[in-house]
């Protein structure tokens, strides 16, 4: 056996295939002696995967939408973020940013495709079969139960660790609870996913602060490993003048935290609130522009979300009023296109110069026109107009520039070091403290930032506190912390535009002076319809679904290390090495190290002794993964096995039986037509795996068969469909051959259908001069799944097999179903 | 299963005197050096279990009698294959079916008695063919392999077709059966006795129906089936039997056909069921060296190379090298033309043209002797 080196041949310039693994020393061996390694290829993730901070698999889950699989996707997304509901809402969405489809019209919805398989869980509840993992005796105490923290305690609880989390409020959620305003995430689905932590095993102590005289000392006596993620719950200042000193002014945090509570405010008919770019002082280190405007996001979102809640207060008139241009922005156009439809006005460019007070009271703004926030590098400086002074009117003045970490709980005799800008000094990479066991992140680290960001800060520290209590030298993170380049190429240019389903949203009229939420989600069709729109980015979307149906035992394997962790198809039992990076990974609970000398491959190999270079297999690959090869003055048809992919139609038509397959074998195709009882009367339908699969066995009542036998025999494609098996089966004493195949746009091998045709032709032609009836051979072809038309087209074979009085033979005909 | 005691005396088997003549002259053991027709033998007449059925070998011979021929022990070797064959497939062992096994399904299915084929659909109003009569032509599995070799164009029913309208114009309206079986030949030396056995008495049972004398045949298979097989097999056929190509020489010889005068280089395969087995090597070279020069290739005659392959079984790379050794002899001898006596040469020839390299390198065109003779009938 000898399968060729793809390195030694053939184009594999149109491959998605990526040689990472071979960098890495894996080699798939085909021959016995491991003589014929081929390097294991990667396949790329999608550019939506590796935008998510929390690294969700974001094609996978929306392809089982589109396949009304709405459980199965909702359970992919929550394998890397436990918050749905929440991120479905609320989360900045960077994966629509990448999204290929920017390239051809719009993103897909995705934020809001999450959002309504969270929704459709709270409509059609199921039973969630959670793994429960071998308990663990070690604790872990979080401090906060914002994102991260709930994050963090959902990993830990998976893998069987005892979590308690520690909340200094009444109520779970952090900054979810107190930042964000009900009318944008609804307190439903807080305590709905609160809950679903709960359900895991998590104890959740809330109206519990954890401060006083070595507070984490005595923490630590209790628990194993505690991970601080307390946020930035405290209102930052501009100090300009009159900030802080007249009644009417307000900092964001405090304003939104009171309005949460339900706690009744007075506010002035009219209402400016300074909002957005200032809080870039905070990043004004940073030196990339990009990762500047990403961290100003969330604090124009607050603004924003400040400026409605003081809407639907009662404020007659409310100006927003930001640094930076329309256009620099960072808020989502639909969160600005919302704030216009609700009447508030925004005032790009200006800065805010001091607080006018009278009487005690807020009674105006100063302001000055900003000519430019960043300089070009790129860094945070503002420009201001000189004599551009001009007064704004108002009785209430909200500053919404953002907030630091409250650290005041943490005593300097702790040993926890906090950095100049107030956050918990951390290593980025791991999330340790300068104290062994202690972890902190999320807000407390990064400063205010998104929930997705939150949520990839939990899953680190989870990593982090897991390595630490077995001992393990503490590791870099898993998951990418920024996009990175994928290199999936796919073709764009041909394909249609599809317009992005608008997000539905109350009408004006009925939004303000309300708290109830403003977008409304996708109905199934609507979710089924933008879910389809997703291009797919590199074929497979792994999902998984097909590994426990596969009754092949197709496995998969998973690169070990770094970016490139992501799960790839490969199939059947594959020769790997001990020593290599390459973990199976069958049931994707538990990556096994994958022991050498396995079983073997799905690929097909050729058997040079028998290879005649006829070329046949060459000319029925619609792949082109076979082609010949001079040797000694005849030809040899070798395989490229990038672009093979399975179908095993080379191996039917090989008429030497030189190409192999491990699957498929005319002497198993033989054997079961030997085996079927041929007590008459009895036919045999050959199908494909693909259309017929999944209703021979439960469905075969359905066909109206009466006294005939029927026995369904799958082909992986129809195009395997050989001449000598209905041969075989007719001598056999079978009576009749149904040969059910797709619909030639159904094929799942692009060629099959006409193959099958074809081989088809050849059959009739030579069942009429064997003059045999016409109605004995039939070949039909259904649209993919179609179970009712498989069912009527056996029924019908039959009806007209055993038809009285037709024994005349005649020219059998192509019949489509 | 054994060999019996009069199977191995009647080959001469324990004669063998180890020469190994046979393995040299071998055209299997030439393009595949662990190929010895001697071993072979001894495990044969070894006959101690049913063991040596196991060996692939027994089914890779071509049974071409190229050995046969130069034993100075007199060893029946094809016989002995044809015996061994027989005892293994009883014991359940079967050489390797090409083509998925498709012709052997419809040997198979051609035993059935209660088949009522159609295969005369080919025969069009310019042909005149009688249901009775002295001359009796049996077309073979050709209807058959022009529909399955569809993508090799074989037109094998060319030399049907044409010997048909040559014995039509020498006034004879031969007899041709619609439901005439498959020969049994290739089931038999398969190893199939038992259904050979009722492929050859249902062919003589609807023979004797149409009153027929004389048998022509096409393809050399078929006609060594007849000639040496059924009677072997205890069947008294008790009719004259002729290959197309010994009917036409004793034709051109009586006078009754004259050829053109070609210019037309062509070049003569004797197959080894006419040449060896039939031992008949002259009639093609009177037919074809009429009107025109055959231009001999290396090895010709008794001593001619096989087409590589026989009873659609074994088929690999060692057939293709023999093929392609032989479409080289063929186009070294500058001929335009390789006519052939036998459908299945032509088959095997030409699916080894299928390599492009090949055809680019020996894509001599192939023709069979009755459709050459036709073209230069007077």
């Amino acid at each position: 056996m000898k399968v060729m080196d793809k390195n030694k041949h053939g184009n594999n310039s149109n491959l998605s295939f990526k040689n990472a693994i071979a960098a890495n020393g894996a080699f798939l061996s085909l021959g016995s002696k491991g003589e014929n390694s081929y390097p294991i290829g990667a396949v790329d993730p999608s550019p939506c995967m590796v935008a998510c901070p929390a690294g969700v698999n974001v094609k996978s889950y929306v392809s089982l939408i589109s396949a009304g699989k709405f459980h199965e996707a909702l359970m992919i997304v929550r394998e890397q973020n436990p918050f749905p509901g929440i991120c479905g809402r609320i989360c900045t969405h960077p994966c629509e940013s990448f999204c290929n489809r920017n390239e051809i019209d719009e993103p897909v919805a995705i934020r809001q495709l999450k959002r309504f398989v969270a929704d459709y869980e709270i409509e059609h509840p199921w039973s969630k079969s959670v793994r429960t993992p071998p308990a663990r005796k070690e604790k872990v105490a979080i401090i906060g139960s914002g994102p991260a923290g709930l994050t963090a305690a959902h990993d830990l609880a998976l893998k069987g660790y005892n979590v308690t989390v520690f909340e200094a409020m009444p109520e779970p959620g952090g900054m979810l609870i107190t930042g964000i305003p009900s009318y944008r995430l609804p307190r439903n689905i807080l305590k709905v996913e609160i809950d679903y932590i709960r359900s895991l095993g998590v104890k959740i102590k809330t109206n519990t602060r954890i401060s006083g005289k070595n507070a984490l000392q005595s923490l630590q006596k209790k628990y194993d490993a505690i991970f601080m993620a307390v946020g930035a719950h405290k209102g930052k200042k501009l100090n300009i003048p009159g900030e802080d000193k007249y009644e009417g002014f307000w900092d964001a945090l405090t304003f939104l935290r009171s309005v949460n509570r339900g706690n009744d405010i007075e506010l002035d008919d009219k209402i400016i609130v300074i909002g957005g770019g200032n809080v870039a002082l905070d990043v004004a280190r940073t030196a990339i522009r990009q990762e500047a405007v990403q961290k100003v996001a969330p604090n124009i979102a607050q603004a924003l979300d400040v400026v409605k809640t003081a809407v639907r207060f009662g404020a007659r008139e409310v100006h927003l009023v930001c640094l930076e241009s329309l256009a620099e922005m960072p808020a989502s156009e639909d969160e600005i296109e919302e704030a216009l439809e609700e009447n508030i006005q925004i005032h790009p460019s200006l800065g805010p110069k001091r607080i006018i007070g009278r009487n005690g009271h807020v009674a105006g703004l100063e302001t000055v026109d900003c000519l430019s926030v960043f300089d070009k590098n790129g860094r945070f400086n503002p420009m201001f107009a000189e004599n551009s002074e001009k007064f704004m009117e108002a009785g209430t003045v909200i500053m919404a520039i953002g907030q630091v970490p409250d650290l005041d709980f943490l005593e300097p005799s702790e040993g926890i070091e906090i950095s100049p800008g107030n956050t918990i000094k951390v290593d980025r990479e791991t999330l340790a403290t300068a104290i062994p066991g202690i972890f902190a992140g999320g807000d407390a680290v990064t400063g205010p930032n998104t929930v997705i960001d939150a949520i990839a800060q939990g899953h680190l520290a989870s990593g982090s506190i897991e390595s630490y209590l077995n001992g393990n030298q503490l590791q870099q993170s898993p998951l990418p912390s920024t996009p990175f380049e994928t290199e999936i190429k796919i073709e764009l240019s041909s394909r249609t535009k599809i317009k992005r389903l608008n997000i539905p949203r109350k009408k004006m009229e009925d939004r303000k002076n309300r708290f109830e939420e403003v977008e409304f989600g996708f109905d199934e069709t609507q979710a089924v319809a933008e879910a389809n729109r997703c291009l797919r980015c590199g074929t497979c979307s792994e999902c998984f679904i097909c590994v426990p149906e596969c009754d092949k035992n197709l496995t998969f394997l998973s690169l070990a290390a770094g970016k490139n962790d992501i799960l790839l198809r490969l199939t059947g039992g594959i020769h790997v090495p001990e020593s290599s990076p390459v973990m199976l990974n069958s049931d994707k609970t538990k990556p096994l190290s994958f022991a050498a000398g396995q079983i073997n491959t799905l690929f097909p190999y050729i058997l040079e002794e028998y290879c005649r270079g006829c070329s046949d297999c060459v000319n029925v690959c619609g792949y082109d993964a076979l082609s010949l090869m001079p040797v000694n003055g005849t030809s040899i048809s070798t395989i490229n096995l990038d672009l093979c992919r399975q179908c095993g139609t080379c191996v039917a038509v090989c008429s030497t039986g030189a190409l192999k397959s491990p699957y498929y074998t005319q002497e198993n195709i033989f054997n079961i037509i030997d085996d079927v009882n041929p007590v008459k009367p009895n036919i045999i339908v050959f199908t494909c795996k693909w259309n017929g699969s999944g209703l021979v066995e439960s469905d075969l009542s359905e066909i109206n068969t009466g006294k005939t036998g029927v026995k369904i025999i799958d082909l992986m494609c129809t195009g395997q469909i050989q001449s000598s098996f209905i041969l075989r089966a007719l001598n056999q004493g079978i009576d009749g051959v149904l040969v059910m195949g797709c619909e030639d746009k159904h094929c799942h091998f692009d060629f099959g259908t006409a193959q099958a045709a074809k081989i088809m032709e050849i059959t009739f032609r030579m069942g009429k001069l064997l003059g045999l009836k016409a109605q004995q051979i039939a070949y039909h072809t259904t649209a993919d799944g179609n179970k009712q038309d498989f069912i009527d087209s056996v029924n019908g074979f039959i009806k007209n097999l055993f038809k009285k009085n037709k024994t005349a033979s005649g020219s059998p005909t192509v019949t489509v179903a | 299963m054994k060999l019996s005691t009069q199977q191995i005396i009647e080959t001469n088997a324990l004669a063998c005197q180890e020469c190994g003549k046979c393995t040299g002259v071998c055209p299997v053991s030439k393009f595949d050096r662990r190929f010895s027709p001697r071993s072979l033998l001894m495990e044969a007449v070894r006959n101690d279990s049913s063991k040596n059925f196991e060996n692939y070998d027994i089914w890779s011979c071509l049974t071409c009698k190229r050995c046969d021929a130069v034993c100075p022990s007199d060893i029946k070797y094809s016989d002995l294959t044809r015996f061994v064959r027989n005892c293994a497939a009883d014991s359940g062992f079967h050489g390797k079916c090409s083509h998925s096994g498709a012709m052997d399904m419809l040997q198979k299915i051609m035993t059935k008695q209660e088949l009522n084929q159609n295969r005369l659909d080919w025969v069009g109003k310019d042909l005149n063919i009688s249901q009775t009569g002295e001359y009796l032509y049996f077309v073979g599995c050709a209807p058959y392999f022009d529909v399955f070799f569809d993508d090799l164009n074989l037109n094998i029913l060319t030399s049907a077709k044409s010997s048909i309208k040559i014995l039509n114009r020498l006034g004879i309206s031969p007899v041709l059966m619609p439901d005439e079986r498959c020969c049994g030949h290739d089931l038999l030396w398969n190893g199939d006795f038992e259904q050979f056995k009722v492929l050859a008495e249902t062919n003589l049972n609807m023979i004797k129906e149409t009153e027929a004398k004389t048998i022509l045949f096409s393809c050399a298979e078929c006609m060594s089936a007849f000639e040496n097989l059924y009677p072997a097999a205890g069947f008294n056929v008790g009719l004259k039997l002729q290959h197309m190509s010994q009917f036409l020489a004793e034709k051109i010889k009586a006078g009754d056909i004259s050829l053109k005068d070609s210019s037309d280089k062509i070049t003569y395969h004797d197959p080894c069921r006419l040449g060896r087995h039939l031992e008949e090597t002259q009639a093609p070279r009177i037919v074809l060296n009429n009107g025109g020069t055959l231009h001999e290739m290396k090895q010709n005659g008794k001593g001619s190379l096989c087409c590589g392959v026989s009873a659609w079984m074994n088929c690999d790379i060692t057939s293709k090298r023999i093929q392609t050794e032989r479409l080289k002899q063929a186009s070294e001898t500058g001929a335009d033309i390789l006519a052939v006596a036998c459908p299945k040469c032509q088959i095997h020839l030409e699916c080894t043209k299928k390599d492009q390299i090949v055809k680019n390198n020996y894509g001599i065109t192939i023709k069979d002797i009755a459709e050459i003779t036709l073209e230069r009938m007077e």
